[in-house]
């Protein structure tokens, strides 16, 4: 039987590699994947505890994390292909202007 | 009588205000005849309330409040009675001499009004000084008249340093600060024996003070009479306290004579007669003693740097520091009257002898070395009869009743020594007697007898100006007579102060005492003459000599103080400014600053600007968090 | 009068706002203008002052943030009124002795808005009104020398803020702490003092706000060895900002004590008794010797006003009506001879570029008017009886001999002290020859400097015979401090330190 500990393990796992990716990789675009794991590991993790304690409010936060992550890459795509175009790269290193 | 209290008091104050109008002006004769005016105008005041406190009484009143806060109350009073009076006649009687007599001495110096006006001024602080009827207004008067010998012994403030090897002389305004500074030592201890009686009794007022005496602990009578005669050292220039008074002699003569000999040296005297209350009592008679014993050190210590030294106002300086001596060992033995008849005799005596040496020091271009002078008797006629009678009167000349006033009083202080047991005492105080008419007469024979040094130096002395002579005759005549009035005045005075009674034993052989110290004085006399009135013949070995170079550096006291004290200090000062202040105190709160920025400049590398980096951070700080977070959890629940 | 306080604390921001479209040649006389009414305005206070009555008079109280309890809650007593007229007296006398041509203009605004920051800080009784003018002085006074100062202003500038406002953070932690035991003993917020002397703090609650409150105030005063920002900031600052922050800025140190640590912390008061008078001792003596070794005569003056704030310091906290008063009384003494002293080193240094006493010699002889003035204020300064400043010192030390005879013999030192540096400086600046030759032809006072000297020395002689007019006020609130504090303080060694006077004056 699949029990609540299964989907978070899941979840965890999904969170790490999303973490890793996003700490590892260097492409602006794949840094967007990354968070795009993370977000889902949260979001089945969410409809799991929910499911287990019977209260839809978990459910509910899963749907308003997909809605809020469609309309973040939507703006965060934007910002790619403006940037990719002002420096010709998407390489996370190329970009020190905030250097202190 | 109210009215005459105010003139008495306020003349001078106002004499002081109008000169100091002119202050910065071209000399101008008025400011000194209208001062002069104003201090005689003073006087008589002052001579009617003598006359008024003798047939009527005291007088008291009260002006004015001054200082209120907590329980504290210091009024603007005055108290005119046996003792003050006295002292308000003799200040009033000297300063009016002095006065006159600047107007000639003076006459060619170009702050001529800024000097009466100080003069004044100063009249005023110590008509303050001994007319108040607590101790707080006494102590206004006591900084009062610091400050008027502040501002005239540096008169001549312009006069460069002067460095000590080369010359004893050091300058005017150096000479003042140093008198002021070491009055200011005492001052403290004053301000503490205020403070004493202020705590435990509740009230400055003298009648108060001295009539709650009797219900005071024996420590804090002991306490408060040792505090307040630590301020009366300062301002008597008692041992330790005693260099300023010889240095302050860089000062114009005139002020010398009033303020280094006739007042403002013998405040001390008077607050230990005003106190006599509290240094009568049983529990302070060893503190009596004591002052009594330093009084008797200090005459003689005095009159031992006297006998070498060469400045004409110094020698006169060291012979009041010695009387002063004298008045502190009556005061201490319980002879208050005594003292105060010596302090009041002293004063037209010593003053007499100040401006007679002013008179020579204005003959002689300001000279002051009696090496270089000799002869002058001829051309100075009367300046040497006045000093001659003031020397006399100094060294107490005087057989059977008959003599001069120093004869009277310094007499009754050494059959008092006598009379009290304290033998060790008496002795010193008869070979001081002895000392003082050998440098007194040392000092006149080296000055008016034999040969005319002078000529070496192209001098052409001159005798003062006539009206000057004319205003110097009231001293001379004091000096001679005022030894006459001892009786009346022993009956006017003991009205307050205590009687002093010699015993049996003592009045039975007082004419054997009166003729032991006779003898010591006619001896020194004598010696003076044989050694001194043929001419100076100096004696290169005795100059070179321990003990004469000991007595002419002041037993190395002055070099001892600048060594010891003034040198250390400065060092100190320098020490604490340059490397506590600064490289300490300041640079631990400058480090702070700097250790802040420091670790900003350190930190700010953290931002790199690389988004990667960034993220890394921010992952390993969350993940620090949760661990936090676990860790705190697991602790919670293993302490429950 | 009711809004007389409003009137005085807003009609110099009003004029100083004004001030920007005053053109910029009549700008001084339209500064004197308000600064003379704002005067005028502080001595009617003191007329309509009841000298009788011991508690805040002219108190107004409109609440601003009802739900914290802080309102716009101002009144003054007898220990603030005499401070407050002090500072629109210096604030007048400081324009107009100004002898800045640069930006003249906002110098004159600057100083007026800084007197409302002064007299701010003097009447709010709300603390965190208190709390905001203390604060906004700093920020004239970081101005006036940043802009106006000599070559190192701005780490002097710097310094000064930074320094003085880490102390008054660590005294906001305090007062905010104060405010939530308040609250959590009545349920409700208040900020104001009244309220707050109310509060029974425990021992140990106490032994901690003392000390926060000590650091704000410390360093503010500034205390041994808080103070190395003071040489700076008066080595740094024109004439003007020396004069304000000598006679004014400085004081609000020793108000905060008397206005909030010892009424509303008596037992650790007595308790820290020693080691503030140590404190005190150290600064009295030490910065004495400190101030003998300067070559600067402006430094020198700087360190003595360490010097004399040591003795206002040991008056305070003599725990008797003697003692506060004097030390009160000593804050207005040191007030009017620092400012003096400060202008009258301004009025050299115009003439010379120079403050160094070895640059001077024989001064009194070229220059015999500003020699006679300043002769007067060193003897105040000094201390001696029937000036201005022998009141104040003597009060503060008799108070003090109460709580300990040594001590006060230590701090009585500082007579002494006093005189060598005073006198030191004096000597090398005024007597002897003529040594340089840029000397011999320096003139004397000119109008200006005398119309701002002469008041001063007016009052310095006036308070010094007669301070009775200005004692009494402040002794009647100080006994009511003083009651106060014995009736609150809770330990039994607390109650015998704070001696009552039990005789009323009045009564009399």
């Amino acid at each position: 039987m699949i029990g609540l500990g299964h989907y978070l393990i899941l979840s965890g796992i999904l969170f790490s590699i999303g973490l890793v990716g996003v700490l590892r990789r260097k492409n602006l675009l794949m840094l967007f994947f990354a968070t795009e794991i993370m977000l889902n590991a949260v979001n089945i993790a969410f409809a799991a505890i929910s499911n287990h304690y019977h209260d839809m409010a978990g459910q509910m936060f899963a749907f308003f994390v997909i809605a809020v992550a469609a309309s973040e890459v939507a703006v965060g795509l934007g910002l790619l292909v403006i940037l990719y175009k002002k420096y010709g790269t998407l390489d996370l290193d190329a970009y020190t202007v905030m250097r202190g | 009588m109210e009215n005459l209290v105010y003139i008495a008091l306020f003349a001078p104050l106002a004499g002081s205000l109008f000169a100091a109008l002119f202050g910065m002006s071209k000399k101008n004769i008025i400011t000194g005849i209208v001062t002069s005016t104003l201090i005689f105008i003073s006087f008589v005041a002052s001579a009617i309330l003598f006359s008024h406190v003798m047939t009527v009484g005291p007088v008291h009143v009260r002006m004015m409040d001054w200082i209120m806060a907590g329980d504290m109350l210091i009024p603007f009073g005055f108290l005119v009675d046996q003792i003050s009076v006295t002292m308000m006649t003799v200040v009033t009687l000297v300063s009016t001499v002095v006065h006159i007599y600047s107007n000639g001495y003076m006459d060619h110096d170009k702050s001529f009004n800024r000097f009466f006006s100080y003069l004044s001024a100063f009249v005023f602080s110590m008509m303050v000084l001994v007319m108040s009827d607590n101790f707080l207004g006494l102590f206004i008067g006591w900084e009062g008249v610091g400050v008027c010998s502040w501002l005239l012994i540096g008169f001549w403030y312009h006069k460069e340093d002067v460095s000590r090897e080369v010359n004893p002389s050091i300058s005017p305004s150096w000479a003042a600060n140093e008198a002021f500074i070491m009055n200011r030592i005492a001052d403290l201890g004053m301000l503490v024996g205020i403070f004493i009686l202020y705590w435990n009794v509740g009230s400055l007022q003298y009648d108060v003070v001295f009539a709650a005496l009797p219900n005071l602990s024996d420590g804090i009578l002991v306490a408060a009479a040792v505090a307040l005669f630590i301020g009366a050292m300062g301002k008597s220039a008692q041992f330790p306290l005693h260099t300023w008074l010889t240095d302050a002699m860089e000062g114009p003569t005139p002020v010398s004579a009033l303020i280094h000999a006739a007042t403002m040296v013998t405040a001390g005297v008077f607050l230990v007669i005003r106190a006599n209350p509290l240094y009568s009592m049983e529990a302070v008679h060893w503190v009596s003693y004591f002052i009594a014993a330093l009084g008797t050190f200090v005459a003689v210590f005095a009159a031992s740097m006297a006998l070498v030294n060469r400045d004409l106002k110094r020698i006169i300086a060291f012979s009041t520091l010695s009387q002063l001596g004298y008045m502190f060992a009556a005061a201490g033995l319980g002879a208050y009257w005594i003292a105060l008849f010596h302090l009041a005799a002293h004063a037209f005596f010593k003053a007499l002898l100040f401006l007679g040496a002013g008179n020579v020091m204005h003959a002689m271009d300001g000279e002051l070395d009696i090496f270089k002078m000799g002869g002058l008797k001829k051309v100075m006629r009367w300046t040497y009869l006045y000093m001659g009678v003031a020397s006399l009167a100094l060294s107490g000349i005087g057989i059977a009743g008959i003599g001069f006033a120093g004869y009277f009083s310094k007499d009754a202080i050494i059959e008092v020594a006598f009379n009290e047991h304290t033998y060790v005492l008496w002795t010193i105080l008869v070979l001081t007697a002895g000392l003082t008419a050998f440098y007194s007469f040392r000092q006149v024979f080296l000055t008016f007898h034999g040969n005319e040094r002078y000529h070496a130096l192209g001098i052409h002395p001159h005798e003062m100006y006539g009206y000057v002579l004319v205003a110097l005759s009231p001293l001379a005549i004091l000096a001679v007579v005022a030894g006459f009035y001892k009786d009346w005045f022993e009956h006017f005075v003991t009205k307050l102060l205590p009687e002093y009674h010699m015993s049996e034993h003592t009045h039975h052989i007082a004419w054997i005492l009166g003729l032991l110290v006779i003898a010591f004085a006619v001896g020194g006399i004598v010696l003076a003459y044989i050694k001194y009135n043929r001419g100076l013949k100096r004696n290169e070995k005795l100059e070179r000599s321990f003990v004469y170079r000991l007595l002419s550096n002041q037993y190395y006291i002055p070099i001892f103080y600048e060594k010891t004290i003034s040198k250390p200090y400065a060092a100190l000062s320098r020490f604490s400014w340059g490397t506590v202040d600064q490289k300490v105190v300041d640079a631990t709160v400058d480090g702070i600053g700097k250790f802040i920025k420091t670790t900003g400049d350190t930190t700010r590398k953290i931002q790199t600007g690389n988004l990667s980096d960034y993220l890394r951070w921010m992952a390993g700080g969350a993940l620090l968090l949760v661990a936090i977070a676990f860790v705190a959890f697991k602790l919670s629940q293993g302490a429950h | 009068m009711d809004g007389i306080l409003t009137i005085l604390l807003f009609f110099p921001l009003l004029a100083g706002l004004l001030g920007f479209v005053v053109n910029k040649d009549s700008i001084r006389a339209y500064g004197i203008a308000v600064a003379s009414i704002e005067f005028l305005l502080s001595l009617w206070l003191w007329m309509s002052f009841d000298v009788t009555h011991a508690g805040f008079q002219f108190v107004e109280n409109i609440p601003l943030v009802s739900d914290f309890g802080i309102s716009y809650y101002v009144g003054v007593d007898g220990i603030s009124l005499f401070i407050i007229i002090m500072a629109t007296l210096m604030t007048l006398i400081g324009i107009i002795a100004l002898n800045i041509k640069k930006d003249i203009k906002n110098l004159i605004i600057t100083l007026l808005f800084l007197e409302v920051a002064m007299v701010g800080v003097f009447i709010s009784l709300d603390a965190i009104l208190f709390y905001l003018f203390w604060e906004f002085s700093l920020v004239p006074m970081l101005y006036i020398i940043g802009a106006w100062g000599g070559e190192r202003r701005l780490y002097a500038a710097i310094k000064f803020f930074l320094y003085t406002f880490t102390g008054s953070l660590i005294m906001l932690v305090g007062m905010l702490y104060v405010a939530y035991v308040y609250h959590s003993v009545s349920g409700s917020w208040s900020f104001a003092i009244t309220d707050w002397y109310a509060l029974i703090l425990p021992l140990d609650v106490e032994k901690w706000l003392f000390w926060a409150f000590f650091l704000g105030f410390a360093i503010k005063v500034p205390m041994f060895p808080f103070h190395t920002w003071l040489p700076y900031a008066h080595g740094q600052a024109p004439t003007v900002g020396s004069v304000i922050l000598a006679a004014v800025l400085l004081k609000m140190g020793t108000y905060g004590f008397i206005r909030f640590s010892l009424p509303m912390f008596p037992d650790a008061s007595v308790l820290y008794i020693t080691p503030v008078a140590i404190l005190a001792i150290i600064m009295i003596i030490y910065t004495a010797m400190v101030a003998y070794a300067q070559e600067d005569m402006k430094q020198t003056i700087a360190y003595s006003s360490v010097s004399h704030m040591g003795v206002i310091i040991i008056g305070t906290f003599a725990m008797n009506a003697e003692g506060i008063t004097g030390s009160v009384f000593l804050m207005l003494s040191h007030g009017i001879v620092s400012g003096a002293l400060f202008l009258l080193v301004g009025s050299i240094y115009d003439r010379r570029h120079t403050k160094l006493m070895s640059e001077f010699g024989g001064l009194a002889s070229v220059m015999p008017k500003y020699a006679v003035i300043y002769g007067i204020m060193l003897m105040a300064s000094v201390g001696l009886p029937l000036t201005i400043g022998f009141v104040g010192e003597y009060l503060s030390l008799a108070g003090f001999y109460k709580i300990s005879p040594i001590m006060t013999v230590l701090a009585g030192t500082s007579i002494i002290l006093g005189a060598v540096y005073m006198l030191n400086l004096y000597k090398r600046s005024f007597f002897g020859p003529v040594t340089h030759e840029a000397n011999a032809t320096l003139n004397d006072l000119d109008g200006k400097e005398l119309a701002a000297l002469v008041p001063l020395v007016l009052i310095v002689v006036w308070l010094g015979v007669y301070p009775k007019p200005v004692l009494v006020p402040i002794d009647n609130s100080v006994k009511a401090l003083t009651s106060f504090m014995h009736e609150k303080a809770q330990t039994r060694v607390a109650k015998a330190t704070i001696v009552v006077s039990k005789k009323n004056k009045e009564m009399k």
